[in-house]
């Protein structure tokens, strides 16, 4: 087992002519709770599909525990998509076979009582279940695995503050503890008081890596109002009005 | 890890086929009864059984566009589009993605082509004696078998239908590339996939026509000794050759389209 969980050097990706990742140097440990943090369009997601396979980088490296994206990373990452990635016409318990099937680490037992206090009915058919439901789902299979990486775009962007809270303990209370989890989201104040590290991420460049506690003691404030700091400048610099 | 992919593929087949497969048998049975009404008089009778004709070919027709449809929209969405979400992050190579879509596609054809030939047997029934096919097949059997010995002639027929299998695998092949090329696009990409397989078919008959203007005169010559033999092979040996010449002309054909789409899955994925 490689002591940093995940690495990226150099990465870049551009589509087009358009850079979405420009250079970005990044180590991750393990066991931590890591926030991805950055307005829309800053990369988030980029650099979350390149650390699945999704995306081909344009230049640079990934590795994840020591190896190169492929078949052996995707089967300790876990991975949350920021849409639905299932056909209509199965059941809950139809993606629970498949994981069982691909995934040594994934646990049955747990996805059916994770059902249970979510109030999803895993034998419904997708198609009759509705958009919040169908959410709850893709979180019981994503985090029913004891992974080594879970990877988590977006999981709290499209719900009501209640619900968010509710994401949130469901994932603290079901990952793998020697696993890191890495949020991305650009509603920090929701998930600050959960995060160890992290990382802001502007116009496809890391700002700023750092301990929570650290950005608390060095800065003398909170990730959110550091959050605002830093990319609020970013609209004086711009001057083009 | 491509028995279970191929387990997931079947699932989502049988679900697609549950319904026109059997629905085609039984328009089938139908038709027997609705066309041996046609021999009375009666207007009604014709009535029926003209409808239930129309039916019957819709049906067919439906089978096989709906075929195509689903190879097309298995790949697609399955691979390019929000399912490849899932798909692309399972613990498996792209290799055996697009290999569990193809067989899955050929299987379906198959079936689809046997249901098609039965379908049509039981609606000629009453009129055609089925021991008639039965005879022409066999009149086949013997004129193949007559000119060697009984292993060729099912060698022959084998070769055949592998030969057919082939080129169905390499015309699917063929689809996939030009939907993985135009998923590279970032606009359009239906549009691209179009755009590409007509490309491909371009591309392709230029490339023969021009070996073609190069190397004919050879080729024909090299050709012609490969399945006649400079002394003149026996005839079955002939059939062989040329048979197994096809389908490796037709298979490498294949092959290319399998390992550019592999290199665009592996390489190049680009998913929205």
């Amino acid at each position: 087992m490689n002591e940093l969980l995940v690495t990226c050097t150099g990465l870049t990706k551009r589509y087009g002519n358009k850079p979405a990742l420009s250079g970005v140097n990044l180590e991750l440990g393990r066991g931590r709770i890591v926030g991805l943090l950055g307005p829309n369009g800053s990369g988030k997601t980029t650099l979350i599909k390149i650390l699945c396979g999704l995306l081909q980088p344009t230049d640079g490296a990934v590795t994840i525990d020591g190896q190169p994206v492929g078949p052996y990373t995707k089967s300790i990452v876990s991975y949350l998509p920021d849409r639905m990635y299932f056909a209509d016409w199965m059941k809950a318990t139809d993606l629970f076979d498949l994981f069982a099937d691909f995934y040594a680490d994934f646990d049955r037992a747990k996805a059916m009582s994770m059902c249970a206090s979510l109030g999803v009915t895993p034998s419904d058919r997708l198609k009759t279940m509705s958009k919040g439901t169908k959410e709850k789902v893709q979180l019981v299979l994503v985090m029913a695995r004891k992974a080594q990486a879970y990877l988590l775009d977006e999981p709290i962007a499209g719900v009501d503050p209640a619900a968010r809270d509710f994401i949130l303990n469901t994932i603290l209370t079901n990952y793998n503890e020697e696993g890191t989890v890495m949020i991305s989201t650009h509603l920090i104040s929701d998930i600050e008081k959960v995060l160890d590290e992290a990382i802001f991420l502007k116009d496809g460049q890391v700002v700023l890596h750092n301990g929570v506690d650290s950005i608390r003691e060095q800065e003398g404030k909170s990730v959110d109002a550091l959050f605002r700091e830093v990319f609020r400048a970013r609209n004086y610099e711009g001057g083009n009005f | 890890m491509f028995g279970k992919l191929l387990k997931y593929d079947f699932r989502s087949m049988l679900k697609q086929f549950a319904f026109i497969w059997p629905a085609a048998l039984v328009l089938a049975v139908v038709n027997r009864f609705t066309l041996s009404g046609l021999d009375s008089t009666s207007a009604t009778g014709e009535t029926v059984a003209a409808i239930a004709m129309f039916v019957f070919v819709s049906i067919m027709i439906a089978m096989f566009v709906i075929a195509v449809i689903f190879t097309v929209q298995r790949f697609y969405k399955g691979l390019l589009g929000d399912e490849g979400y899932l798909m692309h992050t399972l613990p498996v190579r792209p290799w055996a993605l697009i290999a569990s879509k193809l067989v899955c596609a050929v299987v379906l054809t198959v079936i689809s082509i046997v249901i098609a030939i039965v379908s049509i047997l039981v609606i000629v029934s009453p009129v055609v004696d089925i021991r008639e096919i039965f005879h022409v097949l066999r009149w086949f059997w013997e004129a193949l078998r007559g000119n060697t010995n009984v292993i060729n002639a099912f060698l022959v027929i084998l070769e055949f239908l592998l030969l057919l299998l082939v080129g169905m695998a390499q015309s699917y092949l063929m689809l996939y590339l030009a939907m993985a090329i135009g998923h590279l696009f970032n606009k359009n990409r239906a549009a691209m996939s179009v755009a590409a397989y007509i490309g491909i078919h371009v591309v392709v008959s230029m490339l023969l026509s021009s070996i073609n203007n190069i190397f004919g005169d050879m080729l024909g010559d090299f050709l012609s000794d490969l399945f006649w033999g400079k002394s003149g092979y026996p005839v079955w040996q002939s059939l062989h050759m040329s048979l197994w010449f096809s389908i490796l002309f037709v298979g490498i054909g294949g092959a290319v389209y399998f390992f550019l789409t592999e290199y665009i899955l592996r390489r190049r994925l680009n998913l929205e």
